[in-house]
């Protein structure tokens, strides 16, 4: 019998000459990607993990354990019922974006595991679809405990099903980078970009926003997810090696593109979660010194290893650092019923420490605050006076990222229309706009939410649009976690008075 | 007949942009007010505004439809005298 030693490589390297096709059938360019090139370019190709199925199958089962270990032990309702306020809904983000944003991730890596060029590339993809489904079951299971408790946990399995405007730009995302997308550009968008860029080192610092919020089994989830992408994210070198030796340009293209795609979703997610919902004495770092710490250095290091150029738009990226999650979670507070999830106020203390973390552009976003506090001051705490603290008007969206246009500053709003092919584009931010124009045919019929309204697709009253069109209900929409019944405020009326 | 325009408005100080049903004959001093209404949840009322439109300041008495505002343009509304 073979030992391991002179097995595996045998079976990780199955690849043979076709006699009755040719390979550009088996592998066309239109799934397998561009460029195209002979196996023989492909050959060398090869990741650090070397995993056998059986040692696969045997180590995901141990997770699997730890995971269920963690969820008898901390996970149960009356667990998670004790967590803050603010994280909880820290949780319900995350319970609606991650779960079947993963089960895109099975597909997207279901193509590399039959179209990557290279067998041990298709092998390593086998183990990424397995690891995407994990992805998408094991949160599944542990929220789903909590519906009975409250209903906005059941957005974990609902949210990508409707038309919510947070559901549309996710879907938009996805859709181009998971569901639709050919091996390579997932190779190098998904695996390179997102995954090594962003999701494994945000599933580290998720971690330990939910240590510090006393969540130990989100802690453990996402540990336990990390543990997979930190693995099959791997694809992405090697598969960016090669074709950066045939097409170096093609390659900086996808990663400016990614790279800012990505920015986009991983700012509200990370940065909402960590600036605002997670308590304040428990907030280990602000999102822009996790982004400093984690995020920028190594993928900086990462771009200087393959010989990559920083994205043209770096300037607008590192000012967006300091204020682009902040525009949207004020615009998002003030629209709170258009989301699943419930919202808190920043109390004096918080927007002194915001102050202190964002000092370049705090005094614009402060006096935001200071209007909406107003309004909560002069309608007086309540569930019933919510309405009263909620805009009215119609939001406006990207025509990109399908985001609201809240880039720039409150100074400068960043958005910028364009007329063509007698059509009319709106764009939050210039990289947007450059996505756009570079591949028009791929994005010019997708309607963004005013589009629709315009059309008479979609409501535009906006407690319709609330039911009918994002499938909220008012025991589901988002709300102010307290109603404004802060004891702060309490407080300054008094004073006030 | 007075037909409804949607156009993107956009408040100085404020922190996104909102969709504003304009009427042709209503004055573009009318359409930056009901922009303040409509964001003033999030932004004190200012009084010394002026109106931008492709980069330059309109004459508040001016109707939308003198300005030659059209379906799906953006307009400014910012603090006086910035321009």
């Amino acid at each position: 019998m073979l030992s391991r030693e002179e097995w595996l490589p045998l079976a990780r390297k199955l690849d043979w000459d076709y006699t009755y096709v040719r390979e550009d059938e088996v592998f066309p360019q239109v799934i397998s990607g561009h460029p195209w090139l002979p196996h023989a370019e492909w050959k060398e190709w090869e990741e650090s993990f070397k995993t056998s199925y059986r040692e696969y199958v045997d180590n995901q089962y141990e997770k699997d354990m730890a995971v269920y270990a963690v969820r008898d032990a901390v996970g149960r309702l009356e667990n998670i019922q004790k967590l803050a306020a603010p994280w909880m809904n820290s949780l319900k983000v995350h319970a609606a974006a991650l779960p079947l944003a993963e089960f895109t991730g099975v597909i997207g890596s279901l193509r590399g595991a039959r179209f990557g060029r290279d067998s041990a590339w298709r092998t390593m993809s086998t183990f990424g679809a397995l690891d995407e489904y994990r992805h998408t079951q094991i949160p599944l299971l542990l929220f789903h405990q909590l519906v009975r408790w409250d209903s906005q946990f059941d957005w974990a399995h609902k949210f990508y099903h409707t038309n919510n405007w947070f559901a549309v730009a996710s879907r938009h995302f996805f859709d181009e980078l998971t569901l639709g997308q050919n091996a390579i550009e997932f190779a190098i968008g998904a695996n390179f970009v997102l995954e090594t860029g962003f999701t494994n080192l945000q599933f580290v610092g998720l971690a330990s926003l939910a240590r510090e919020s006393s969540d130990h089994m989100f802690e453990r989830m996402v540990t336990s997810i990390q543990t997979d992408e930190a693995r099959h994210a791997q694809i992405g070198h090697p598969v960016l090696a090669v074709v950066m030796k045939h097409d170096p340009e093609y390659v900086q293209y996808l990663l400016d593109k990614w790279f800012w795609r990505s920015w986009r979703l991983f700012s509200i997610l990370t940065g909402l979660s960590t600036d605002y919902l997670t308590a304040l004495d428990q907030r280990p770092y602000s999102f822009k010194e996790f982004m400093e710490e984690w995020i920028i250095d190594q993928f900086l290091r990462t771009l200087d290893e393959f010989g990559l150029k920083k994205p043209w738009y770096w300037g607008i990226f590192e000012d967006e650092l300091d204020i682009y999650h902040h525009m949207i979670y004020a615009s998002a507070y003030t629209y709170r019923a258009t989301l699943w999830f419930d919202f808190v106020l920043p109390s004096p203390a918080e927007r002194k420490w915001l102050r202190q973390k964002y000092p370049k552009y705090w005094d614009d976003m402060d006096a935001v605050w200071e209007q909406v506090i107003e309004r909560w001051r002069t309608v007086g705490p309540g569930a019933a006076n919510e309405r009263a603290v909620h805009g009215t008007a119609m939001p406006t969206f990207c025509d990109l990222c399908q985001l609201p246009l809240s880039a720039g500053t409150p100074r400068k709003n960043t958005a910028n229309v364009l007329a063509t092919e007698g059509r009319k584009y709106i764009f939050c931010s210039e990289p947007c706009r450059w996505i756009f124009l570079r591949e028009p045919e791929r994005y010019a019929n997708h309607k963004d939410l005013v589009k629709r309204v315009l059309s008479g697709e979609a409501p535009a009253q906006l407690p319709n649009l609330l039911t009918e069109y994002f499938r909220l209900t008012p025991d589901t929409w988002g709300s102010d976690v307290y109603h404004g019944a802060y004891d702060w405020l309490a407080a300054q009326k008094t004073s006030v008075a | 007949m007075c037909m409804s325009i949607p156009l993107y408005g956009f408040l100085e100080g404020d922190t996104l942009g909102l969709l504003v049903l304009a009427e042709e004959g209503e004055t573009v001093l009318e359409l930056a007010r009901k922009l303040q209404d409509a964001a003033s949840i999030r932004v004190a009322r200012n009084d010394k505004i002026d109106f931008v439109y492709n980069g330059k300041a309109i004459d508040p008495g001016l109707t939308v439809a003198q300005a030659g505002l059209q379906e799906l343009d953006r307009f400014d509304v910012i603090w006086r005298d910035k321009l």
